[in-house]
C-alpha cells in the first residue's frame, strides 16, 4: 500500500485529466432539454404529463457524458507506473459523481413549480425509487465503459458503452420478465428500489473487475 | 484515445496541409473518392453500431406487432415501421458522426495530412459511404414487412411512407457525418442521437401540430382507427421530401467544413440555401391541415357507414365491412355460424354484424386548422354514429381492434357472446342497476359461445372476482365475471358490462355435463328459458345440478 503515499501527489494529475469539457457538456445538455421540455410543456399547458419519466429522459445525455469518465488517459503508460491503474478512473469517477448530483437536484429544482406540490410526495412515486433507479443506471454505465477500456474498443470506450448501457436499461425496461420488478407499474417502489441497487452493486463489482491491474504488481 | 479532441489541440493545423496535398494529387479525385467511399461503406456495413441498431429495430418491430393480439393496419403499420428505422438511424448517426471525426480524433491528424487524400475527398466519401446503411435499413423494411404481413395485415403498403424511413436513416447519418466533422469526441454523435431520439420519446409534451414532424412517434394517435389511409395525415411525401432536405443540408454542413477555395463555398452556400428552402417548404406541406374534404368524407363513412360498406349475407346474417376488410371476413364468420349451429331455434329478428369507426373529431392532431364551427359539426355528425350506441340486433366490431392472425381467440368468443346474446334475446341492462338480473338465458348464451369457441378455461376463470359497489350508506361487494376482452365487438348485451360471476359459473358447469343432454333440455323448453323471468336456480334444476357457488368473498378490512 506504499502507493497511498503518492495520492496527494496523484490529485492534480486526476484533476487534470478528468473529461471535464465531456462531463459538463453531457449534463448541460440534459438541462437544457429538460428546461425546454419543462417550458414547453408548460406552454402548451400539457404540465400534467411532466413526471419522473421526464427527469429520466432528459438524464440521459448527462448518462451518455459519465461512460466517457472512466477513461484512463495515456493507457500504456499509467499500466506502468507503481500506482494500481484503477486509481486514476476512481478519481475522475469520484469528481463526477457530485456533478452528476447537483445535475439531478437542478432538475428537480426546475420541475417542481411545473408539477403539483403534492407529486414529490406522492407514495406512488417515492423519489428514493428514482434515485435508486438513476444509480443502477449510472453503475451500468461505469460498468460498460470499465469492460470497454479492457477490450481492443478501448480508444471508443464511451462510444461503445453508452449504447450498450442504453440497450441494457431497454431491455431491462421493456422485458416483461424484468420490467415486474424494475418498472412501475407492475412493480411496487421497494422492489424497484431493492432491484436497481442490486443491479447497480452487480454493476460496481464488474467494474473494479474490469478496472484491476492487468498483472501482479510488485509490492517492495 | 479521445483525449486530445477534447481540447483541440490539432483541429485546424491539417487543413492546409491538406488543400496541397489535394493539389498534388486533383486528377484522379473522382476514383480516390469513389474508393474510400466503398471502404467506408464496407465500415459501415459491418459496424457494430449499425448492427446493433439493425437488431433493436428488428426487436422492436417483433414487439409491436408479435407480441400485440390487434391486427395491424398498414396505412398505421408502415409509420410504425419508421419508428424502427429510429433505432437504426442513431446507430447509424454515431456511426457516421465516428467516421467523421476519426481524422481529428486520437491525435492522427498529422497521419491524415499525409494521405494523398485531402479533407474534402474524405468528408465526401464519407457522405458517399453512408450507402452502407442502406442495406441495413433495406433489411429492416424487408423483416418488418414480414413480420407484418404474417400477421394478416389489411391493406397495403405506402411505398412513400417506407421510403421515408430509409431517407431516415442516410438523413441521420449525413447529421452524424456533419457532427463528426465539426466536433470529433464521440460524446458529440451520442448527444446527437439522443437528440434524434429524445422529441420522439418525450412527444407527449410537444404540442400536437409539432408531433407531425416525427410521425413515427408512439404517442397514440388516430391512425389506426382508420378504414383506410386519410389523404394528408400525415403527409408521407412532405415527410420523406423533409428528411431529404435535411440529409442535404447536413451533407453540405459537412463538406463546408472542410473545402478551402471560394467556388466551392459559394457552390455550397447556394446549396444550403436551396436545402433550407426545400425544408422550409416541406415542412410547410407537412403541418398543412388534412384537407376538410377528406375530414368530410371520413365523417360520412362514420356516419353512415352502409354508404360505403359491402355487405354479404351468409345464414340469414348480414356481415357489412369496409372496403379492403373482406380477408376478416371468414374469421368473423366463423364464431357467428357456430353459435347458429348450436342454437334449438333462431329468433325470428334479422342480425347484422358490421364494422364501425371510433374516431375522434376533437383530438387536434387529426382536425388542425380547421374552423370550430366545423369540428362541431363533425363531432355532432358523428356523436350518435353506429357503435357509438349499442342497437338491438346489431353487433359492431370497431375497426382497428379486430384480432390479428394467431390470436383471434378472445375477438372469437366476444363476437359469439354477442350473437348468443342476439339469440336468446338479451338486452341491456338498465341504468341503475349495477349488474345484470339473475336470468337463465345469460348463462344460456354463455355456454352457447363457450360451446362455439372453445376459449381456455383459465382465462375465463381468471375473470371471476369480487367487485365493491359503493352504494350509499351499504357498500357491498358482489361477485363479478370479467369476459376477456378483445376484437372491439360491442353489441346491446353483454354491453362492455362485466356480468354476475354466478351465471358463467353456471355456464361453465353446464360445459361439464353432456352437450346432447343440456342441448335436449333447453329445446324441449326453449320459450321458456327465453323468458327473462326464469332463473338460473330453475336451469340447474333442470339440467339435475345444483347452482354453483361463486368465490369465497373478500375478508372485511380490519
Amino acid at each position: 500500500m506504499a502507493w497511498l503515499r503518492a495520492l496527494p501527489l496523484l490529485t492534480r494529475y486526476i484533476t487534470r485529466t478528468m473529461p471535464w469539457v465531456t462531463l459538463i457538456t453531457g449534463c448541460l445538455a440534459s438541462l437544457a432539454i429538460f428546461t425546454i421540455g419543462v417550458r414547453v410543456a408548460h406552454h402548451d399547458q400539457a404540465t400534467f404529463w411532466l413526471d419522473q419519466g421526464t427527469v429520466r429522459l432528459s438524464l440521459l445525455p448527462a448518462a451518455a457524458a459519465l461512460a466517457f469518465v472512466p477513461y484512463i488517459p495515456f493507457r500504456p503508460l499509467t499500466r506502468a507506473v507503481p500506482v494500481p491503474a484503477w486509481v486514476t478512473p476512481a478519481g475522475h469517477l469520484l469528481l463526477a459523481a457530485p456533478i452528476l448530483a447537483l445535475t439531478f437536484w437542478a432538475q428537480l429544482r426546475i420541475m417542481a413549480p411545473a408539477i403539483p406540490p403534492h407529486a414529490p410526495q406522492d407514495p406512488h412515486e417515492p423519489f428514493y425509487a428514482l434515485i435508486a433507479q438513476l444509480v443502477g443506471w449510472s453503475a451500468i454505465i461505469v460498468a460498460a465503459a470499465a469492460c470497454t477500456a479492457r477490450s481492443r474498443f478501448a480508444d471508443l470506450g464511451g462510444a461503445i458503452a453508452g449504447p450498450v448501457s442504453f440497450a441494457a436499461i431497454a431491455l431491462a425496461w421493456y422485458t416483461p420478465l424484468s420490467a415486474k420488478f424494475l418498472v412501475k407499474p407492475p412493480a411496487i417502489p421497494h422492489s424497484i428500489t431493492i432491484g436497481w441497487y442490486a443491479i447497480a452493486a452487480a454493476a460496481l463489482i464488474l467494474a473494479c473487475a474490469a478496472m484491476r491491474d492487468h498483472w501482479h504488481r510488485f509490492v517492495p | 484515445m479521445t483525449g486530445p479532441a477534447l481540447h483541440g489541440t490539432d483541429a485546424a493545423a491539417p487543413a492546409d496541409r491538406e488543400s496541397r496535398g489535394a493539389g498534388l494529387h486533383r486528377a484522379p479525385r473522382l476514383r480516390m473518392v469513389l474508393h474510400l467511399a466503398r471502404a467506408e461503406a464496407l465500415i459501415l456495413v459491418r459496424s457494430v453500431l449499425v448492427l446493433a441498431g439493425l437488431l433493436a429495430g428488428v426487436l422492436a418491430v417483433w414487439g409491436w406487432f408479435w407480441l400485440n393480439p390487434v391486427q395491424p393496419l398498414w396505412w398505421w403499420a408502415d409509420w410504425r415501421i419508421g419508428a424502427a428505422e429510429l433505432f437504426l438511424a442513431m446507430t447509424v448517426l454515431v456511426a457516421a458522426q465516428l467516421a467523421a471525426g476519426r481524422p481529428r480524433r486520437d491525435a492522427m491528424a498529422d497521419l491524415y495530412a499525409s494521405f494523398p487524400a485531402a479533407a474534402g475527398t474524405r468528408m465526401l466519401a464519407c457522405l458517399a459511404g453512408l450507402a452502407g446503411a442502406v442495406p441495413a435499413s433495406v433489411l429492416l423494411l424487408g423483416a418488418a414487412a414480414v413480420l407484418v404481413q404474417l400477421r394478416g395485415t389489411i391493406g397495403a403498403p405506402s411505398i412513400m411512407v417506407l421510403a421515408g424511413g430509409v431517407v431516415l436513416v442516410i438523413a441521420a447519418g449525413a447529421a452524424g457525418t456533419a457532427i463528426g466533422s465539426r466536433f470529433p469526441h464521440p460524446l458529440a454523435g451520442l448527444l446527437g442521437a439522443l437528440a434524434l431520439f429524445l422529441p420522439t420519446a418525450m412527444a407527449h409534451l410537444l404540442p400536437a401540430w409539432s408531433t407531425w414532424l416525427i410521425p413515427w412517434h408512439y404517442f397514440p394517435d388516430q391512425l389506426g382507427w382508420l378504414p383506410g389511409p386519410l389523404a394528408g395525415y400525415p403527409p408521407a411525401g412532405g415527410h420523406a421530401a423533409l428528411l431529404a432536405g435535411i440529409a442535404i443540408l447536413a451533407a453540405i454542413v459537412a463538406l463546408a467544413v472542410t473545402v478551402r477555395s471560394a467556388r466551392a463555398r459559394g457552390l455550397l452556400a447556394a446549396g444550403g440555401v436551396l436545402a433550407v428552402a426545400a425544408i422550409f417548404f416541406a415542412g410547410t406541406v407537412q403541418l398543412a391541415p388534412v384537407p376538410a374534404a377528406e375530414l368530410d368524407h371520413l365523417a360520412a363513412e362514420m356516419a353512415d357507414p352502409g354508404s360505403v360498406q359491402h355487405c354479404t349475407t351468409d345464414s340469414q346474417v348480414r356481415y357489412c365491412l369496409y372496403p379492403g376488410f373482406g380477408r376478416d371476413l371468414s374469421s368473423i364468420e366463423t364464431p357467428v355460424n357456430e353459435v347458429l349451429a348450436i342454437l334449438p331455434a333462431r329468433p325470428s329478428r334479422p342480425l347484422t354484424v358490421r364494422q364501425a369507426l371510433s374516431v375522434d373529431f376533437t383530438d387536434p392532431a387529426l382536425t388542425r386548422g380547421q374552423p370550430q364551427q366545423q369540428v362541431s359539426r363533425w363531432t355532432a355528425q358523428t356523436r350518435n354514429a353506429p357503435g357509438i350506441v349499442p342497437a338491438a340486433a346489431a353487433i359492431y366490431l370497431t375497426v382497428g381492434e379486430w384480432a390479428a392472425a394467431g390470436s383471434l381467440t378472445d375477438a372469437d368468443f366476444n363476437v359469439a357472446l354477442a350473437t348468443a346474446g342476439w339469440a336468446v334475446g338479451l338486452t341491456p341492462a338498465g341504468q341503475n342497476t349495477p349488474l345484470p338480473g339473475d336470468q337463465a338465458r345469460a348463462a344460456i348464451a354463455i355456454w352457447l359461445a363457450i360451446l362455439a369457441t372453445h376459449p381456455p378455461a383459465g382465462e375465463l376463470q381468471q375473470g371471476v372476482q369480487w367487485h365493491g359497489f359503493g352504494l350509499p350508506g351499504r357498500p357491498t361487494f358482489i361477485a363479478i365475471w370479467n369476459y376477456p376482452e378483445g376484437g372491439g365487438v360491442t353489441a346491446s348485451w353483454p354491453s362492455r358490462q362485466p356480468l354476475p360471476a354466478a351465471v358463467y359459473l353456471l355456464a361453465k358447469a353446464m360445459t361439464g355435463l353432456p352437450e346432447q343432454k343440456v342441448s335436449r333440455v333447453l329445446a324441449d323448453r326453449w320459450a321458456t328459458w327465453l323468458n327473462g323471468r326464469t332463473t338460473d336456480a330453475q336451469l340447474a334444476a333442470a339440467l339435475g345440478i345444483q347452482v354453483p357457488s361463486g368465490p369465497l368473498p373478500p375478508k372485511p378490512a380490519p
